[in-house]
C-alpha cells in the first residue's frame, strides 16, 4: 500500500514536469516578411466644363450692342504634380477672319466678338493664344500654381457681345460659328 | 572636401535641378469645349410717310381736284441674298369705292390719280401685290442685287381726283372719305 502511494506521487510529479516543459515550448513562430510593392499614380489633369454650349444673338444692323442670349460659366478643375507654374483658360476661334459666317462669304470676324469675363470689360478675341487661329483668341484668366493649390477649381462667367459697327453692310441672314474654351497648365 | 569639389557638387546639383524642372514643364491641356454660336441678322423693309392725310376740295364734274399736299414715301430696306426685286405700291381696298360718303355714293379708284416723283398722273386701276383687284398703282419696282441689298428710295406723290368719268359728274355733294395705303414688298 505504501509503495502504491509512492508510485502515484511519482507519476503526478512526472505529469507536472511534462506540462511545464510543454508550456515552455509554445512560443510564437513567425515566417519571414514578404513585401508587396504598391505603386499608385494620380495622373495630372486639367478639365473644363461648360454650363451651356450654345448662345444665340439677335443682331441689329450696324449696332455695337448685340448681346448673347445667355452667359456661360466655364469651370476649370486641375490636379497637378508639385511644380511652380500657371493654369490659363483661353477662348478662341479657329480663324480670326470668320468667327461666324453665313456660309455665303459673309463673315463676322473674331475682332467683332467680345467676351466680358467675370463682370470685367468686354474684350474682343484678337490675340494669338496657344489654341486656335492667329489673332483669334482671348486669355480669360491665369493663376499661379504653388504648393497650396495644386488641386483646385476656378470659374469664368462669360458674357458675349457682337459689335457690328465695323460691318455695317452685313447682309441679313443666319451666322453660325463655334467658340472654343480650353485650359492649359504649364 | 575642397572648395573646388564643393563647387563641382553645386554645379552638378543645379544641372540636375534644371533638368528636372524642364522635364516637368510639359504643358497639360484640357479638352476643348465648344460653344455653338448662332446669330441672326433679320431683314427689314419699312415705309415712312411725310404726312398721313390729304384733303381735296372737289368741284363737280372737274378733272382737276388736286390734293392739299404732296406726301413723300420713304422706303428703306435691308434684304438677304436671294431677293431680286422690291416694289412699292399704292392701293385701295376696293376699286369701286376708293372714297365714299357712306350713303352709297362712291368715288372709284379709277378716278384717283397719283403723280409719282413728277411723272405723269396715273389712275389706280391695276391689280398689285396688295389691296383690291384693279385698285392699285405700282409706284416703284427696284431690282435688287449684291450692290443694293440695303438701300432706300423716296416717292414724292401728288394726288388728284378726276370727276369727269361715268356718273361722277352727278356725284352728290357731301364728304367723301377713304384710305389710300402705301406698302412695299421684297421678292421672292
Amino acid at each position: 500500500m505504501f509503495e502504491k502511494n509512492k508510485i502515484r506521487t511519482f507519476l503526478s510529479c512526472a505529469a507536472l514536469v511534462v506540462l511545464a516543459v510543454a508550456g515552455c515550448s509554445a512560443q510564437v513562430i513567425n515566417s519571414a516578411a514578404r513585401p508587396i510593392s504598391l505603386n499608385a499614380t494620380l495622373q495630372e489633369a486639367v478639365t473644363v466644363t461648360l454650363s451651356a454650349n450654345a448662345v444665340n444673338f439677335t443682331l441689329t444692323r450696324g449696332s455695337a450692342n448685340n448681346p448673347g442670349s445667355t452667359a456661360i460659366t466655364a469651370t476649370t478643375q486641375w490636379t497637378l504634380r508639385p511644380r511652380i507654374g500657371f493654369v490659363s483658360v483661353y477662348a478662341f476661334f479657329s480663324t480670326s477672319a470668320a468667327a461666324l459666317t453665313d456660309g455665303a462669304g459673309n463673315n463676322i470676324p473674331s475682332s467683332a466678338f467680345s467676351i466680358s469675363n467675370n463682370g470685367g470689360a468686354f474684350q474682343p478675341l484678337t490675340n494669338t493664344v496657344p489654341f486656335g487661329g492667329a489673332n483669334a483668341g482671348l486669355m480669360l484668366s491665369r493663376w499661379l500654381i504653388l504648393g497650396f493649390n495644386r488641386t483646385g477649381t476656378h470659374n469664368d462667367v462669360m458674357d458675349f457681345n457682337i459689335n457690328l459697327t465695323g460691318s455695317p453692310n452685313l447682309p441679313p441672314g443666319t451666322y453660325t460659328g463655334t467658340l472654343t474654351i480650353q485650359a492649359q497648365a504649364i | 572636401m575642397g572648395k573646388h569639389s564643393f563647387l563641382k557638387v553645386v554645379v552638378l546639383g543645379l544641372f540636375i535641378a534644371t533638368a528636372v524642372a524642364f522635364s516637368s514643364a510639359q504643358a497639360i491641356n484640357s479638352g476643348a469645349q465648344p460653344i455653338a454660336l448662332n446669330a441672326t441678322l433679320g431683314e427689314s423693309l419699312t415705309v415712312n410717310l411725310s404726312a398721313a392725310a390729304v384733303n381735296f376740295t372737289l368741284t363737280a364734274g372737274s378733272a382737276a381736284n388736286p390734293g392739299s399736299t404732296t406726301i413723300t414715301a420713304t422706303t428703306a430696306w435691308v434684304l438677304k441674298p436671294g431677293r431680286t426685286a422690291m416694289t412699292v405700291d399704292a392701293y385701295f381696298a376696293s376699286a369701286a369705292a376708293a372714297l365714299t360718303d357712306g350713303a352709297g355714293n362712291n368715288i372709284p379708284s379709277s378716278a384717283f390719280f397719283i403723280s409719282d416723283n413728277g411723272g405723269a398722273s396715273a389712275a389706280l386701276v391695276n391689280t398689285v401685290a396688295f389691296g383690291g383687284a384693279n385698285a392699285g398703282l405700282r409706284l416703284a419696282n427696284v431690282a435688287i442685287g449684291g450692290g443694293n441689298r440695303a438701300g432706300s428710295r423716296t416717292d414724292l406723290m401728288a394726288y388728284n381726283i378726276n370727276l369727269t368719268g361715268g356718273t361722277l359728274p352727278n356725284l352728290p355733294a357731301g364728304t367723301y372719305t377713304g384710305t389710300l395705303n402705301i406698302q412695299a414688298q421684297a421678292t421672292p
